[in-house]
């Protein structure tokens, strides 16, 4: 078991707003949190937005609830896609710590199962799901490591939408028999963050079973961070990191020596 | 609706009936098995006042500690060891950690330091271990026990270094601890002061309270009748209302009250006052079976009420964490134990 974690925070331009949605996130026992940038490409070129330094954002971050270190924040990016075109993994992804797709269409969320360089798939949860989920994509995510994500906000929002958030689920949980879930909240503001008990056993009613639905919210979500990490490695074994500059006294440049031409004998 | 939403987590209670006087008897074994005691309540129906000597041992509990940020390789600190580990009646905790999100240490009377570790600490400790019982698909928790008391384990061997340079060098694993001892001499005292004043401590009493309960329906118990057949009330509903007592809830069942629905469960009879002790702390379990004992000589003197009834709250994140123990005048018990949906059925 590992630490809970609540991924899908929705960003927003009020800073009041999102800091105290991290505090009450603090204060429920989420040890980690995830901003959630949504971007909807509508146009042919639409800016990925740069996400916020997280320190910008919070001066101090809160203290976990029974715990005595901080929340850790981090960024992430939702892309919401009905068109092949819309996801295309470009530099901006790398600035983000996880990248997530929402797939309008049967042939995106296939794609984005087998092929999209993503770490979470988001299932609908505010209309019925269009289509229905076949085995094989989600076997496939599942064997590559990949996530599918349901937001309980919506649920809290609305009766209908509560209908529907339970049925996809539902739906879902059929075909991939609970593994590679994760449960998170889609909250925009503090009262619809719930705590982490409470969420594993709303994954209850999703027909998961007991252990599944804690390890949604806990287990399953310290893979999706592990999967976000490796994006910027090579095949998650190799990293790089940029060595701190020290200050160097400008030396003479010692003249270019040429390479010693090796003989092969 | 789905097969699996009609099953709920279950939960079980265990009842257990028998006689102090009793050789088979388990009651001080349980109580000395139960190793952190965070709450002790004690009902007494038909008291006013707290019994001199009940209340001399409440305020004799010893005092508990709470250090900061101790490394963990000071609980195998030599002269820590020969003084307080191995001579027994020592128990430490960590602090602000949940058995289930991180890393929990604690360190028994009996001279066992047990270390609950995710995955990850786990693994970059090294140290040996076996997966924990509460694992779900893959396992991601394991659990390190070191008995510090056995002879491989002794200042010197090659695995007492071992495990030294693991918690010192590999990954040193810093927690906030309470402490707490028993019946401790001045050597002892001298030891643990000294691994105090190296990091910021602070030394509580256990805060007692008391409440004088007035006119309030009590359930009626008889020691034959554990099941609550016939005699007594049903275990299960006793028990609530006894939480219910604890914590003030009005158990009237008023018709315009909204808040609770709480009711003294049948057959019941009126007592005049009822008597209720909390003490809250971090209490050592040798100090639970003082209070035990002397809580069986209350029935010495004639009292009017025929049963007592004494709670212990563990902490709240671990397994089976409370028991509550009821006597009557004929010096029979019975022990109630809960325990949560994963764990066993206790013994």
């Amino acid at each position: 078991m590992s630490v809970f974690m609540d991924l899908n925070i929705i960003s927003s331009n009020d800073k009041n707003r999102l800091r105290s949605i991290v505090e009450t996130a603090a204060h429920l026992g989420y040890s980690t949190v995830a901003i959630n940038y949504v971007v909807e490409p509508q146009q042919k070129k639409q800016e990925i937005p740069k996400p916020q330094n997280v320190s910008d954002v919070l001066d101090k971050f809160p203290v976990v609830q029974g715990k005595s270190s901080p929340v850790k924040v981090l960024n992430r990016l939702t892309i919401i896609a009905s068109d092949a075109s819309h996801f295309r993994p470009t530099n901006e992804y790398k600035s983000f710590d996880l990248v997530a797709v929402y797939p309008k269409t049967e042939k995106l969320f296939h794609a984005a199962c087998m092929t999209f360089d993503v770490d979470i798939i988001c299932i609908a949860v505010a209309e019925k799901q269009p289509f229905h989920f076949k085995r094989a994509p989600v076997n496939g995510a599942i064997d590559r490591g990949v996530f599918f994500e349901t937001c309980y906000a919506a649920a809290i929002r609305d009766t209908t939408m509560r209908r529907y958030t339970i049925a996809n689920a539902i739906s879902l949980m059929e075909v991939c028999k609970g593994k590679n879930i994760i449960v998170s909240s889609g909250a925009e503001r503090p009262l619809e963050l719930r705590g982490p008990y409470d969420i594993a056993n709303l994954g209850l009613l999703f027909s998961l079973s007991e252990g599944d639905a804690k390890a949604a919210v806990s287990t399953n979500c310290r893979s999706v961070l592990l999967h976000g990490e490796t994006r910027a490695t090579a095949s998650g074994v190799v990293y790089t990191t940029k060595k701190p500059k020290t200050p160097q006294k400008q030396e003479e440049e010692s003249p270019i020596s040429k390479k010693a031409k090796t003989e092969l004998a | 609706m789905s097969p699996e939403l009609e099953k709920c987590p279950r939960s079980l209670l265990v009842c257990e009936k028998s006689n102090f006087l009793n050789e088979k008897s388990q009651h001080d074994i349980h109580v000395s098995k139960h190793n952190f005691n965070y709450k002790i309540s004690v009902l007494m129906p038909e008291c006013g006042i707290l019994p001199a000597n009940i209340s001399s041992v409440i305020n004799s509990f010893s005092p508990y500690y709470l250090v900061r940020d101790l490394p963990v390789y000071e609980l195998l600190e030599e002269s820590f060891l020969e003084s307080l580990v191995k001579k027994g009646n020592f128990n430490a905790l960590s602090y602000n950690t949940k058995i289930d999100e991180d890393n929990s240490i604690a360190l028994l009377s009996s001279g066992q330091l047990i270390l609950s570790l995710d995955k990850d600490t786990y693994e970059q400790l090294g140290l040996e271990g076996r997966p924990s019982l509460y694992n779900h698909r893959k396992a991601m928790r394991f659990v390190v026990t070191l008995d510090l008391t056995d002879k491989s384990l002794t200042p010197g061997t090659k695995r007492y270094q071992r495990v030294l340079s693991s918690l010192k060098d590999r990954l040193p694993l810093r927690y906030d601890f309470f402490f707490t001892k028993y019946n401790t001499g001045a050597d002892e005292d001298k030891t643990l002061h000294k691994l105090l004043s190296q990091y910021s401590y602070k030394e509580h009493k256990p805060a007692v309270s008391h409440h004088t309960l007035k006119e309030i329906p009590c359930p009626t118990l008889y020691p034959s009748d554990i099941q609550g057949k016939t005699l007594s009330c049903d275990p299960h509903h006793f028990l609530e209302w006894l939480g219910a007592v604890n914590l003030d809830i009005s158990c009237e069942n008023a018709a315009d009250s909204f808040l609770s629905t709480y009711v003294c469960p049948e057959p019941q009879s009126s007592v005049s006052q009822a008597l209720l002790c909390t003490v809250t702390g971090f209490i050592s379990p040798e100090n639970v079976f003082v209070l035990l004992q002397e809580l069986r000589q209350y029935f010495d003197e004639r009292r009017f009420t025929p049963w007592v009834s004494l709670t212990v709250h563990g902490f709240m994140d671990s397994g089976e964490n409370f028991y509550n123990l009821v006597y009557f005048k004929n010096q029979d018990y019975w022990l109630h134990m809960a325990t949560g949906a994963q764990d066993g059925c206790p013994p």
